[in-house]
Order: structure tokens, then C-alpha cells, then sequence
């Protein structure tokens, strides 16, 4: 029995982005989830299923932000809850279930996090966990400058490569008021200039560090069809954990668990990369995006370089990727930076940057979006269609 | 105050590889039913779950999987370090262990370099297993 076309997102929760002073993790998640209650024309009363995404350690001064206290924020009793702690990406996978199962009719998937102002990003990173900090292996950039310097040693890829991945997202920002670098055009030169993290990540490898929040609610196709927007249909999802910690990882270089997860969304959907019309990738990194569209197989093994230098990715391009700009652009906020930007492309409300004409791109009607945790260990992805 | 580096804390899979470390010995667990070393250390072995095992002491040669050059400090105690190589060696053994490069200069870092193995004995009771280019 497949899920074909059987669950659809119908609203999506946007918060202020940025450095946004003055305010806690929890008010985030509380204003996304209750935008996009109200996006979706639902009470509150409606919502059954309540889904955080990854509880971070509390920033300084504040409690933890779970899915109990977000619950009593938003005055609801869900008879689901869920809430990972360490970046694996299931969290569509069990908003469908539920759904299927009918245990929920409605569920919103949050998250927020003061991640920049309250200090909840530099806590994380400077986090003494595990025995591998005693050799100095800090933040997600150290595990994933491990696993791009083992893809510069089997492919050809590098920093030619990766500069096409940043600039032609900061082009998308621009098109985006809203995106955290809006304003700020990035050229080849500042991408060299930018200073090194971990070899071989310059901080412009990096995503944003913000604060903010970002939320949908999914239910059934049957139930989409009553509600405000047209509804963006989940054609497939796939998802393939590898989970081995990096120092264990023999996937660095591919097949990651994009490559899986990739291959079980196309087959349930029906489609092939040469199907779909815009991809919203997870990018952490740029390394990240690179190698997720390999694995999927957008271009040949090594090919990287010559794909985004083409500039297919970017405002008038064959492949729009990114076109909110990103986790590198625009901001952070998990899976729910490429999700909700598939979602909004899809039902056609995405203004200036909106694929179509408008940018010089075609019109969507397929949108392949990817979600990855921890350091490749946790894949997820996903292909919409406009319903 | 001056801030000290994080130091292993073993647990109860992993005290018997530390206090061979303060022998400098590396040691690592060979699973008796098909024969796989594995760390990190563990009551099962990951290809064939059998609890049977004994711990067999590595020649401490190995290559260089990969490897990362730091150049921020994410911690305060690593800032007189910068920069400094984080790097995963895959041992000759078969197990991959994540520690830094010393005695090497930039540009003589590579992927699949030969490496062996140094003792950085940092407090009484902890020596940690460092790498250097061997031959």
C-alpha cells in the first residue's frame, strides 16, 4: 500500500529571523506553530498531533523547549507527541503514520530556537560531549569538513565547486525580504576571502546561525481539499539512516543515506529526477547539498563542479535550488527551511522569488526537498506536488 | 583561570581501551565468532551480535582517512592549539579512530597517508593516542 499522494501539507508558520533580541526558543516554536495553524484556516481545537523537531540543550536561562511545555503554550492536549534529541528526521514519516493510522487528523511539526541571540548555537558547539572533544572536534563543521576533505580525496570537488553553491543561493536571497543576507550579494572574491573554519569549510560554507521558528501542519489529502490553500500533496518519502558516528562513517564520500532515501521517494512517487522542476535541499553546509544531489542522481559521480557552475541552480536556471537562499541565505530552522519553501513554491506564494516567469524559471509543479540530521547519519526525502 | 581540555571519561564498554592507553597500549576488542575488531567498544559486535570477545593490542600503524585543519577555537583551552588537525585513522587492524596529527606540516597532510601511533600523556591518569607520518 503506498503513500502516494495520500497526505498533504496545508500551512505554514514564518516567525521575525535574524538576530531577534529578547526573545526564547519557546517563543518561537509557539509563534510558528500558531501561524501555521491559522495559514491552514484551522483552530487550535483542531490540532491532534504535535511534532517538535530536535530538542537542543536549553539556552542559558531557559527551560527545556519541549513538546509538553509547547503543547501548554498553544492551549492544546495532542493525542501524539513527539520529539527526537539527536537529529534523526523522521518527523514527516510520523505525522503520515499517525495520520494513516487515524490517530490524528491534524499535525503541526514546530521548531524554534534562540539560536543566535540566546547564545543556543555556541552553547551546542562548544558542548563538551563524548570523549572525541579531548582531540578537539567541536560543532557540526568539524564532522562535516571530515567528510568534505574525504570527498576532495575520491571526487573532484572543492571549493571550485562549492563558491557556484553559495553564490547562486545568495542570488535566490535576494529575490527574498526576508532572508537573513537579503541585501548582501556574495562574489567569487569574498568567497575565497571568507575566513576558514575547519579546512576545507570557509564560514560562507556554513548555514546561518538565528533565531527564529518554522512550522506546517500536515494531514490527509481528503481533508486538504476543505481547506484556505490549494494543498501541496506528498507524491513520496524516503528515509535511510546510516547513523554511524563520523570517525565510523564510510559514506563521506557517498552513497550517503541520500542515495537510499532518494531512491524509495522517486519509487513511491512515481518520477525520476528528470521530473522535478525545483529542489530545496538541506545545506548545512554547502558540501552537503553537493553531495545529496549527487547521490540522488541530478548529475554524474564527480560532476558537481561543472553542474552548479553552469548556473542551473540559480534565478533563471533549469534547476532552482534553494530559492529562499537557504540554510545558507536565508535561515535556519532544520528541515523546515527546505520543506516550507517546497510548500510555499508550490501553492504559489513565495512573491518576488516565486518560480515561474517572474524569475525565469518554470512554472513547478513537482518540488523534490531533502532533510538530513547530524552528520549524514540521518536522511529524509521528499517529493511534493501541487495538488 | 587557565581552562583545561576536555579528557575522556570512560564508562564501563570503554575503561579497559583507556587504561591501556595509560600503558600506552592500543587496544581494541576482536569478536571470537568472525573475527571483526571493532571500536568503539561495545557488549555486542556490530556485524554478527555475538558477545563473545577478547581484546587484542594494535600495532598502532594506520592511515589517514581523513582530516580536518581547525582554524577557530570552539572551545577556550584549544585557542593556543589553532590550528590544529582533527583527523579520523583507519588503523591496520580495521577499526577507525578519531585523533589528531602531530609532527606533520600542512602540506604534508593527505588523505591515506601512513601515520603510527604517539602517546600525549596529558594528566597521571589519562595519555591520549595521538598519530604522526610513519617512515
Amino acid at each position: 500500500m503506498s503513500w502516494q499522494d495520500k497526505f498533504a501539507v496545508v500551512g505554514v508558520g514564518y516567525t521575525p529571523q535574524g538576530k531577534i533580541p529578547d526573545r526564547t526558543s519557546m517563543s518561537f516554536h509557539l509563534e510558528a506553530s500558531a501561524k501555521a495553524i491559522a495559514d491552514a484556516g484551522l483552530k487550535k481545537e483542531d490540532i491532534d498531533g504535535l511534532i517538535a523537531y530536535r530538542h537542543f540543550p536549553a539556552c542559558p536561562g531557559e527551560p527545556d523547549p519541549t513538546p509538553q511545555l509547547l503543547a501548554q503554550g498553544l492551549g492544546i492536549e495532542p493525542v501524539f507527541m513527539a520529539q527526537d534529541a539527536n537529529c534523526s528526521r523522521s518527523q514527516l514519516h510520523q505525522a503520515m503514520g499517525v495520520l494513516e493510522a487515524g490517530i490524528c487528523k491534524y499535525v503541526v511539526i514546530s521548531y524554534g530556537h534562540s539560536g543566535l541571540w540566546g547564545g543556543g548555537f555556541m552553547q551546542l558547539f562548544a558542548q563538551v560531549s563524548g570523549n572525541e572533544t579531548a582531540f578537539g572536534l567541536f560543532g557540526a563543521v568539524g564532522g562535516y569538513a571530515l567528510a568534505a576533505t574525504r570527498g576532495m580525496h575520491e571526487f573532484s570537488t572543492g571549493p571550485e565547486t562549492w563558491k557556484h553553491i553559495a553564490m547562486a543561493q545568495r542570488k535566490w536571497a535576494r529575490l527574498n525580504p526576508a532572508a537573513i543576507t537579503h541585501g548582501k550579494p556574495l562574489t567569487q572574491e569574498q568567497y575565497y576571502a571568507s575566513p576558514m573554519v575547519a579546512e576545507p569549510l570557509r564560514t560562507l560554507d556554513c548555514c546561518q546561525i538565528n533565531d527564529g521558528g518554522r512550522a506546517i501542519v500536515v494531514t490527509t489529502a481528503e481533508r486538504a481539499r476543505d481547506l484556505k490553500h490549494p494543498p501541496v500533496l506528498i507524491m513520496g518519502v524516503g528515509q535511510h539512516n546510516p547513523s554511524n558516528e563520523i570517525a565510523q562513517a564510510r559514506y563521506m564520500a557517498g552513497p550517503s543515506g541520500a542515495k537510499k532515501a532518494g531512491e524509495a521517494a522517486f519509487a513511491m512517487a512515481g518520477v525520476g529526477p528528470k521530473d522535478i522542476d525545483s529542489c530545496q535541499i538541506y545545506d548545512c553546509f554547502t558540501y552537503t547539498i553537493e553531495l545529496t544531489m549527487q547521490d540522488y542522481g541530478f548529475f554524474e559521480y564527480g560532476g558537481g563542479e561543472e553542474w552548479f557552475g553552469s548556473g542551473i541552480t540559480a534565478p533563471g536556471g533549469a534547476m532552482p535550488l534553494n530559492t529562499s537562499g537557504g540554510q545558507l541565505s536565508e535561515a535556519y530552522f532544520m528541515g523546515l527551511t527546505p520543506i516550507s519553501e517546497a510548500v510555499m513554491q508550490l501553492m504559489g506564494r513565495c512573491g518576488d522569488r516565486q518560480l515561474g516567469p517572474g524569475t525565469n524559471t518554470k512554472e513547478p509543479e513537482i518540488i523534490l526537498a531533502s532533510d538530513n540530521g547530524a552528520i549524514l547519519q540521518s536522511h529524509s526525502c521528499i517529493i511534493f506536488r501541487r495538488g | 583561570m587557565a581552562m583545561h581540555k576536555p579528557i575522556p571519561t570512560p564508562d564501563a564498554d570503554s575503561r579497559p581501551f583507556w587504561e591501556a592507553c595509560r600503558q600506552h597500549k592500543l587496544v581494541f576488542q576482536k569478536c571470537n565468532n568472525c573475527g571483526h575488531v571493532r571500536w568503539p567498544a561495545a557488549v555486542i559486535c556490530p556485524q554478527c551480535h555475538s558477545q563473545d570477545c577478547h581484546w587484542i593490542e594494535s600495532t598502532g600503524m594506520g592511515a589517514v582517512y581523513t582530516f580536518t585543519v581547525y582554524h577557530q577555537a570552539f572551545h577556550p583551552a584549544f585557542k593556543d592549539e589553532l590550528p590544529y588537525t582533527v583527523a579520523v585513522v583507519e588503523l591496520a587492524e580495521g577499526p577507525m579512530l578519531l585523533s589528531n596529527i602531530v609532527d606533520c606540516d600542512r602540506a604534508g597532510l593527505r588523505c591515506d597517508m601512513p601515520v603510527e601511533v604517539v602517546w600525549d600523556d596529558v594528566s597521571p591518569d589519562c595519555s591520549l593516542p595521538k598519530f604522526r607520518p610513519a617512515g
